[in-house]
């Protein structure tokens, strides 16, 4: 009676639902109910794949727990059948069995993609010097600081630069420029390699060129070379040099079928050095060729396999020239190099002719050698290093050269595998001039 | 006469001991291979068609002077980490260096240009067997029991690992794990 009530008493309170007919209500009920019904059954039907996905996923914790167990077991018994001999070959999975293995491990070929692509790797020295050289001063100083940056952008492609930091004006050709004791960045070489087999490789951007052996050898690390510092023929263009040290153009090498001979070659194509005094701009001709022709340069060389350590080869570099107020000057580079190098012993030889031809005049020849040798005892390395250049006062090119030749003598000792200190005595006799002695200190290192 | 004799022989044994003749020789009759030394093998994708390399083509290979395979794939080295007695025996047996100047001439070759890519450091022979396993270009090395059916082993100059005359070693007395 009391439900009634409150019944009654609910449906007077609310006068929408007492509105409804019986039947209206019953339909309501049974509306209420089929949707019920419904999500019963909805419900039972998503109870049903649940349990499908449990008993799959069961299913799968069984495969896996024993794929666990047989490496487990495997790991144990240190691992699968060991060569056969005789056989050609270690027992070779079926395809079968590689293929579904390959599934199962399937992992990208480069395994570090994931990290960082980029390299660096820093080499740098810093110098303690004096010489008897009129208005020179004994002093510290910081050599070059060179951050050599290597990615492998993919299978074929790499990139690779050096941008180094060095105190100090520039000089070329005899053409001071710049303040003392400030540093300037240069990138000194700047090039994408692309590796289509050992038979051809393509570079392109800046790089050094191919003539003789030191140029590409040693680029921009003392740590690397025995010595102090790079032989007069092959300076930098910045430091007084003579050579077109830097090229920006193109370079194709590889190997050329020649068994035990291991032939070489290097074809490359460039802007050339600058030659357009007074040299108020960068020497490399990094944006823009002063003139249409292109430098050329072919270099071959042998690594025969008889003889490990050893290569000799040849190249010839040509480039016209065209200073300013002058005619132009053809440029052709003969250089000749043998150098035995094994861990413990080294001998380099390198000779070349460097021929200028201004249109209309006489041809200039500079010849120009340098041997060097030195001998591994543990840590300690000796060394000694003879050095020639003969160029003519009229060298219309070079003028402020001359004659310049001379022994080179040091030791160097590697404090530790990424420390060397080198200790050089250098005496120099220039034509016209007095013979200069000097004295080096050099702490070269990599980090 | 005499005099001028003996400074031609000097010069003559300081040259040749310069050049490192006695090394050499010294080296020689060490490093003769012996059958009680377990075998290095040297080991390939399944998929690579190279089956023999003879002693200079993997040293030009572990040098970094070789960067393709004949069939124009890429070659990528596997190396164990420096201290390893698999590394020791390989750049000893096969590069001929120690470990200071294998360093340095990978850094070199890479500052060069020559190399083109540097080796790959696994720590573990489970580790290169399956970088070799997955990575068609690969070469690497393992002891022999550590070598499975999921890589191929090279014959080296035409001997595999379990030959009399297979040259690879790795030094008894470091090969104990």
């Amino acid at each position: 009676m009391k439900l009634a009530e409150r019944s009654s008493f609910s449906v007077a309170q609310n006068p929408c639902i007492c509105r409804f007919s019986p039947q209206v209500v019953r339909l309501f009920v049974a509306v209420v109910m089929l949707c019920i019904a419904g999500r019963a059954q909805t419900t039972t039907g998503a109870k049903d794949s649940q349990e499908e996905t449990i008993k799959v996923l069961l299913r799968r914790v069984d495969q896996l727990e024993a794929r666990v167990k047989l490496l487990e077991e495997a790991g144990k018994t240190g691992s699968a059948p060991s060569p056969t001999p005789g056989s050609g070959q270690t027992t070779t999975p079926s395809e079968s069995e590689a293929e579904q293995a390959q599934t199962e491990h399937a992992e990208p070929e480069r395994m570090d993609v994931s990290k960082t692509l980029l390299r660096i790797r820093g080499f740098g020295d810093i110098n303690f010097h004096g010489d008897n050289q009129k208005g020179d001063t004994t002093s510290f100083t910081l050599g070059q600081l060179n951050l050599f940056v290597t990615s492998d952008i993919s299978d074929k492609f790499k990139f690779l630069s050096e941008i180094v930091f060095e105190g100090g004006p520039d000089n070329i050709y005899g053409v001071t420029r710049g303040q003392t004791n400030t540093f300037s960045v240069d990138v000194e070489r700047m090039i994408v390699q692309y590796s289509h087999n050992d038979y051809f490789n393509l570079t392109a951007g800046r790089f050094h060129t191919a003539i003789g052996y030191y140029n590409t050898a040693y680029h921009h690390s003392t740590w690397l070379q025995t010595t102090t510092g790079r032989p007069f023929l092959f300076d930098f263009e910045d430091r007084g040099g003579i050579l077109p040290i830097h090229t920006v153009g193109v370079s194709a090498s590889g190997l050329i079928p020649s068994g035990g001979l291991g032939l070489h070659y290097v074809a490359e194509v460039g802007n050339g050095r600058e030659s357009r005094s007074p040299f108020t701009e960068e020497p490399v001709q990094n944006v823009i060729d002063e003139q249409n022709h292109k430098a050329f340069n072919l270099a071959l060389f042998a690594r025969p396999e008889a003889v490990r350590g050893l290569q000799a080869g040849f190249s010839v570099y040509r480039d016209v020239l065209s200073p300013s107020q002058s005619p132009t000057v053809g440029e052709t580079i003969l250089a000749a190099h043998a150098i035995y190098i094994r861990p413990s012993f080294e001998w380099l030889n390198e000779a070349m002719v460097i021929r200028h031809t201004p249109q209309g005049q006489r041809l200039f020849e500079t010849p120009g050698f340098y041997t060097q040798i030195s001998r591994r005892f543990g840590s300690y390395r000796p060394y000694f290093r003879y050095q020639y250049v003969n160029s003519s006062s009229q060298e219309p090119i070079f003028p402020d050269v001359g004659r310049r030749q001379g022994p080179s003598a040091g030791i160097r000792y590697d404090a530790s595998e990424s420390v060397a200190l080198k200790l050089q005595y250098d005496y120099t006799t220039i034509r016209n001039q007095q013979a200069i002695s000097a004295l080096a200190l050099q702490m070269g290192f990599t980090f | 006469m005499l005099r001028s004799l003996d400074r031609l022989l000097i010069v003559v044994v300081v040259v040749g001991w310069l050049l490192g003749w006695g090394n050499h020789a010294a080296r020689a009759s060490v490093d003769q291979p012996n059958s009680s030394q377990e075998p290095l093998a040297i080991i390939v994708n399944t998929s690579n068609p190279v089956d023999d390399l003879s002693q200079p083509e993997l040293r030009r290979i572990f040098l970094g002077e070789r960067s393709h395979w004949p069939n124009a794939r890429r070659i990528t080295l596997v190396m164990m980490e420096p201290g390893q007695p698999e590394r020791k025996a390989l750049v000893t047996e096969v590069c001929q260096m120690n470990e200071s100047d294998f360093g340095r001439h990978f850094l070199q070759g890479v500052f060069t240009g020559e190399v083109f890519v540097s080796p790959k450091t696994l720590a573990s022979p489970v580790g290169v067997r399956k970088f070799v396993f997955n990575v068609p270009g690969a070469i690497g090395y393992l002891r022999a029991s550590d070598v499975d059916s999921s890589v191929k082993v090279v014959r080296v100059g035409g001997h595999l690992p379990g030959d009399k005359e297979y040259s690879l070693r790795i030094q008894p007395s470091r090969a104990s794990k």
